[in-house]
């Protein structure tokens, strides 16, 4: 029981200022006046789900969430392996390249891959040097969203699945290749089967995070279609419908939820294996 | 089966030719990390040159004018002097407040046994799940009541929310790896539960502990979002100040703000790389 009583301090404000909060909102999108009366009914939620612009949001959302830590993933599993095989010079730069976008402010990151990506930006004018002119449009679209929640993904994503990487013995990689597994058959085979739970946690946390980003959204992405938290701070701010916004971010919730019980999902059948 | 993967084979030894090429294969590291780096550190270098340009038009490759005039532009800005003040201040009281109130939970979480403990401990993922845009409304409500609204402590609250699962997590995972009998060991010889805590557990655990304090400051010092529901027009932090710097401004002036919001943290990043690469975040995150 002491236990109980130390776990609760932090408990209480999550509960008081998030949790409660949260459901207050939420259940004020339900309440609708008919009559003169407040009754309860899902008339703005089906009103949200009408509205094509607020549909195609939600879908653009989940899809530039999912080639975001797609991408992320790819990169970063990439950079696991090779900081976890291979000693040398190259490693160690890798090492102390991959962590630098932690530690930038994500407005920072995303006005630096703005000035970067921009009509006549850093990489326009690299492009021009060297003869090429029809640059397609790399920012204020979903490929600016992507690049940048990519961008500055890749410390977290990289070093959970090293630390996933690290775990695995060699002893293990070495009979492997003994038998005469070749490099990609044994990563097939051994190493990412290993890699589950650090995949799994990847995978679902970075959905969570890119799915919920403001900052980045809001100053790379374009004028339409936008995120999810994009339009809720539109729909708040300059349409004066902060129920619509609050359903949104309900919506947003229980998509995140689901990530959320994929990690749960993956994480604790580990534990069961390991009983 | 054999002979559909003997012909992907050939198929994909057509395509990827390049591959038996010994000098290709040698140098494709090379290739990677050259290609990272630009796309890490190009966007960082291309803000470095507007923070120092006086003037540059495409497409020149380097400014045709360098000048430190942005500079005095920023320093000149009173709420710009300010908001470093406040980013200043905030961060480190909620770390540190973070710490006080999740570290005993942590150690809880690591060394006892009581009813519930997963369900609590997985709660703590919603405290970043539910835009903060959607709680606006009850927010705000809340701190209006509470006299915290447009407060130094009303900002650090919010900012709080967003650094206990960093804090509860990695220090878990953390507490969880270090070795019980270490623990039992000091208490056999008499030591208290406390002293062994303290002379025990506690420095073994620092480093853990430490990368948990590093993703709190850094969650609150990037905060934005609550800040600007909570603090303003009172508490306007760096983040906050720099959203009206890159939408009102020309581009070096947000330029030369972003390298000084960027300095506390790359402080941080010489200090804690070493500690980053030891596991703990992960072992928080697999609880």
């Amino acid at each position: 029981m002491t236990g109980l009583a130390l776990v609760l301090p932090p408990f209480f404000l999550l509960v008081f200022f998030i949790l409660v909060p949260a459901a207050e909102a939420v259940l004020d999108t339900l309440r609708v006046e008919r009559g003169g009366q407040i009754v309860y009914s899902l008339v703005r939620y089906a009103e949200m789900l009408r509205t094509v612009s607020l549909r195609r949001s939600v879908v653009f959302t989940i899809l530039v969430t999912l080639a975001s830590v797609g991408v992320t993933f790819a990169l970063a599993y990439a950079l696991a392996l090779y900081l976890r095989f291979s000693k040398g010079w190259v490693s160690t730069l890798l090492g102390a390249l991959f962590i630098i976008p932690l530690f930038i402010p994500t407005v920072i990151a995303s006005f630096a891959m703005v000035t970067f990506l921009e009509h006549h930006g850093y990489v326009a004018t690299l492009l021009h040097t060297i003869g090429v002119e029809d640059t397609p449009s790399l920012v204020f679209n979903a490929t600016g969203i992507v690049l940048t929640e990519v961008w500055a993904s890749i410390p977290f994503a990289t070093l959970v699945l090293l630390a996933g990487l690290q775990g695995i013995d060699d002893a293990l990689i070495d009979s492997a290749r003994d038998v005469g597994a070749g490099a990609l058959r044994t990563f097939l085979a051994v190493v990412l089967p290993l890699n589950t739970v650090a995949t799994v946690i990847t995978m679902s946390l970075l959905f969570i995070g890119i799915l919920g980003s403001f900052t980045i959204p809001y100053l790379v992405g374009g004028n339409a279609p936008q995120m999810m938290s994009v339009v809720m701070t539109n729909y708040f701010t300059n349409y004066l419908r902060p129920d619509i916004s609050v359903a949104l971010a309900a919506l947003s919730f229980v998509i995140a939820a689901l990530a959320g019980a994929a990690y749960v999902g993956g994480v604790s059948h580990r534990e069961r294996g390991a009983v | 089966m054999s002979a559909v993967s003997a012909a992907l084979r050939q198929r994909a030894g057509g395509l990827f030719w390049f591959w038996s090429v010994g000098a290709f294969r040698r140098s494709l590291p090379v290739l990677f990390l050259a290609g990272l780096a630009a796309f890490i550190l190009g966007p960082l270098l291309s803000l470095i040159l507007w923070a120092f340009a006086g003037r540059w038009f495409y497409p020149a490759l380097l400014p045709q004018e360098f000048s430190l005039k942005w500079w005095d532009v920023v320093f000149g800005n009173r709420s710009v002097v300010s908001s470093i003040k406040y980013s200043l201040m905030t961060a480190p009281t909620v770390t540190l407040l973070s710490a006080l109130i999740c570290l005993p939970a942590a150690y809880a979480f690591a060394r006892f046994q009581f009813p519930g403990r997963r369900f609590l401990l997985l709660s703590f993922l919603s405290a970043n799940s539910f835009p903060k845009i959607g709680l606006y409304i009850s927010i705000a409500t809340l701190f209006y009541r509470l006299h915290l609204m447009t407060t130094f402590w009303g900002v650090v609250l919010i900012q709080l929310m967003g650094t206990l699962l960093f804090m509860i997590w990695i220090p878990t995972g953390t507490f969880r790896g270090i070795n019980r009998s270490l623990e039992e060991a000091a208490r056999d010889v008499g030591a208290s539960s406390a002293r062994t805590f303290f002379q025990i557990t506690l420095p073994i655990a620092m480093p853990g502990l430490l990368v948990a304090g590093l993703f709190a400051f850094l969650a609150a010092f990037d905060e934005a979002q609550g800040t600007l529901i909570v603090g303003s027009p009172n508490y306007i932090t760096m983040p906050v100040m720099m959203y009206t710097l890159v939408l009102n401004y020309p581009q070096p002036v947000g330029a030369v703000f972003s390298i000084l919001l960027t300095v506390p943290s790359l402080v941080l990043l010489l200090l804690a790389q070493r500690l980053l690469r030891q596991g703990y975040l992960a072992a928080g995150y697999t609880l």
